[in-house]
């Protein structure tokens, strides 16, 4: 499969023994008794299944963790049920946090990983900072968010290919180089860990958070109608069971709260991109209103550059403009929020591609995505650092 | 809605094709305010030309859209499924039961482009939006499109490899959650992207539009000598509201034969459930060659 080059790629020589992959499940076995432990041993034996046994039960009554490729995900479910034997699916580490923790220590003089809060289910929420200021000045920072919505695997792809861009390419890329010595940059690949987890092993077209609503069978609030910007106007609902529910108030989903109490906090943020797919489209505020942002001329300029870098590398046309008009009305949306918070250079880009295969996007385009997302996002950075307010 | 004017060229909805050129959005902008007043949203603030050209271009794409997918329907050729390039022109008109007419030229590409395929379609359609009522009416003719006998020929292609499938029962989603569809697959995928289709224009209104995200299980695959009959679930990803919608799909074809559909779609926000039933008239959409 692409996505095992992908990451093969990526991850390299920082990983020894064990890869994992998206869509690979641990499986946490209960043995009881020997006949139980020879029954796993001969799956875990099968050559074809490629089993990866974690965690080996020294004793009965200890379970095994057992890591199974998706493609053997069926047989092995079959298999454990025909024996009788007990078994629950865990996702220990999320491939992208050791890929984040990878990159923090290949490079420690630039990257770091910092946890910022937790989601519902208690996932951890980690950014990754890079930064060349000495000892703990604060600079005025970019913030990378990605992952708000689960199902658009290309935007937490593009965001882990991206934070490995930064740190190859710091030193010999003038680019990235300057931006860095005037600016912190912080990235969140997987602003929806939970949402993230279940598209993985439940539902690959989950887009919310997955908070409980109480007095509602549905779960979850949409993520990006969530900030306190316009919240519950127009481009939201209140039903719980709708994919842009609001929730019940602003930043009541924790993952939403975790970054609007970090970057208040930190207080000197310039400039918020968020990234989510579908449709090929480049937008600044507002959302929640079809009045003109003050600084919608400069902003509409900037994100035409940097459609038209682009496209440089492969042709792929993005149309530019204000959210509510270019794609729908959405209050309550992480860009609209910035920008009312005075982080001026704030957009949202709608990745690969315009419908053919929408949030399913195959994994070979994932690399060309990142490659031309990054021209794109270096020309805003760029106009950020030579026009610091 | 304004009275009736030809917009400049509406820009490229997108897509990684190098060397097309792209219609500037900055002539809209530009434009300003030489429109009648929009109706509805908007204060001093405004500039109302923009806004009102983009929800123009929104519009055109809308009626693009939904010419494509009863154009589609109505070929019945799987092997010649066309996809939206680009709006070249197009004018709406409201009238008083705020219904809307839009007339428009765009370019099509093919679904399944081969390489070094460069072929532009062109179509002209008009298509009758019914205030926020969906099956909107629609007449479109295409040009420059595969050859007749052609398109008969590579359908019947397609034909004799679905013969050959196995009955594909256990697979439970094409694409997988990576985007891949297995080669050998890729002819069910065709087939059901044009028996959605015709689900996807019924429910396309002037606000909703829909794009097939999935294939989430196969019921029933059966092949004998003149037909092919598939009864699957396709999961309908509706843009506006971000909904996904399971719609269980039954059509029969066979190439050349008009396509026959029936479906029932599980609306879970509605109240109302939408299914439907056609069986595809003898009349193929006119095709002008070479124009």
């Amino acid at each position: 499969m692409k996505w095992i080059l992908f990451f093969g790629a990526l991850i390299g020589l920082s990983i020894c023994g064990r890869k994992r992959f998206f869509g690979d499940q641990v499986f946490r076995i209960n043995v009881r008794n020997g006949d139980e432990i020879s029954k796993l041993s001969q799956l875990v034996n099968s050559d074809n299944l490629k089993l990866n046994v974690w965690k080996s039960p020294s004793t009965f009554g200890r379970p095994m963790d057992v890591l199974v490729p998706s493609v053997s995900l069926q047989p092995v479910k079959s298999f454990l049920k025909s024996q009788g034997l007990e078994y629950s699916v865990t996702i220990e580490d999320l491939q992208i946090y050791r890929e984040m923790d990878s990159i923090a220590g290949d490079f420690p003089e630039l990257a770091s990983r910092v946890k910022i809060g937790h989601s519902f289910e208690n996932r951890p929420m980690y950014v990754l900072k890079f930064s060349t200021a000495e000892g703990r000045r604060r600079r005025p920072a970019i913030w990378l968010n990605a992952g708000i919505h689960s199902r658009e695997w290309i935007s937490q792809a593009t965001a882990i290919w991206t934070a490995r861009k930064i740190v190859s390419d710091y030193g010999k890329d003038p680019a990235i180089t300057s931006i860095l010595e005037k600016m912190d940059i912080f990235l969140l690949p997987v602003a929806n860990p939970d949402g993230y987890v279940y598209t993985q092993t439940q539902n690959r077209l989950w887009r919310k958070t997955r908070s409980h609503n109480p007095g509602s069978p549905c779960v979850g609030a949409d993520p990006n109608r969530n900030w306190n910007a316009s919240f519950a106007g127009e481009g939201a609902s209140d039903n719980p069971c709708s994919e842009v529910y609001h929730g019940p108030h602003a930043n009541s989903e924790v993952e939403v709260k975790s970054v609007v109490d970090f970057i208040q906090e930190h207080g000197d943020f310039k400039c918020f991109i968020d990234l989510h797919s579908y449709s090929q489209l480049l937008m600044y505020p507002y959302g929640y209103t079809v009045k003109k942002a003050a600084d919608a001329d400069e902003l509409d300029k900037v994100a035409r550059c940097a459609a038209k870098a682009l496209a440089s590398l492969s042709g792929t046309t993005y149309q530019v403009g204000p959210t509510c008009t270019t794609v729908y009305p959405a209050s309550g949306s992480s860009i609209d929020w910035a920008y009312d918070n005075g982080i001026k250079y704030a957009f949202t880009f709608e990745l690969r591609d315009t419908g053919h295969y929408g949030f399913l996007l195959p994994a070979n385009q994932i690399i060309p995505t990142a490659e031309e997302t990054w021209l794109g996002l270096k020309t805003i950075m760029e106009h950020v650092r030579d026009n610091l307010y | 809605m304004p009275p009736s004017r030809r917009p400049p060229p509406a820009s490229r909805p997108g897509g990684p094709r190098p060397g097309v050129l792209l219609a500037p959005l900055l002539l809209l902008a530009l434009q300003g305010v030489a429109a009648a007043a929009p109706a509805g949203a908007g204060g001093p603030e405004d500039t109302p030309g923009l806004q009102d050209a983009e929800l123009q271009r929104g519009l055109l794409q809308q009626a693009a859209r939904a010419a494509l997918h009863f154009f589609n329907f109505r070929a019945g050729s799987p092997s010649a499924l066309r996809v939206l390039a680009a709006v070249l022109e197009g004018r709406a008109r409201v009238n008083p039961k705020k219904e809307c007419q839009v007339d428009l030229v765009f370019t099509t590409d093919h679904y399944n482009p081969e390489a070094g395929e460069e072929r532009l379609g062109k179509c002209s359609a008009r298509v009758f939006f019914r205030n926020q009522k969906p099956r909107p009416a629609i007449n479109v003719t295409c040009t420059r499109l595969i050859e007749k006998n052609k398109r008969q020929q590579e359908d019947y292609l397609l034909y004799t490899h679905m013969k050959q499938l196995k009955t594909p029962l256990d697979i439970v989603s094409i694409p997988d959650s990576h985007g891949h569809i297995d080669p050998s697959l890729r002819p069910i995928w065709d087939l059901a992207f044009l028996g959605s289709s015709y689900v996807m224009w019924e429910k396309t209104t002037q606000f909703l539009h829909y794009y097939m995200a999935q294939i989430s299980s196969v019921n029933q695959w059966k092949t004998n000598d003149d037909a092919v009959d598939f009864d699957y679930t396709v999961l309908l990803h509706e843009f506006s509201t971000q909904e996904i919608i399971p719609c269980r799909i039954h059509l029969v074809w066979y190439p050349g034969k008009p396509l026959k559909v029936k479906y029932h779609c599980q609306e879970l926000q509605m109240p109302e459930e939408a299914s439907g039933t056609e069986e595809s008239s003898a009349v193929a959409p006119t095709e002008l060659n070479n124009s």
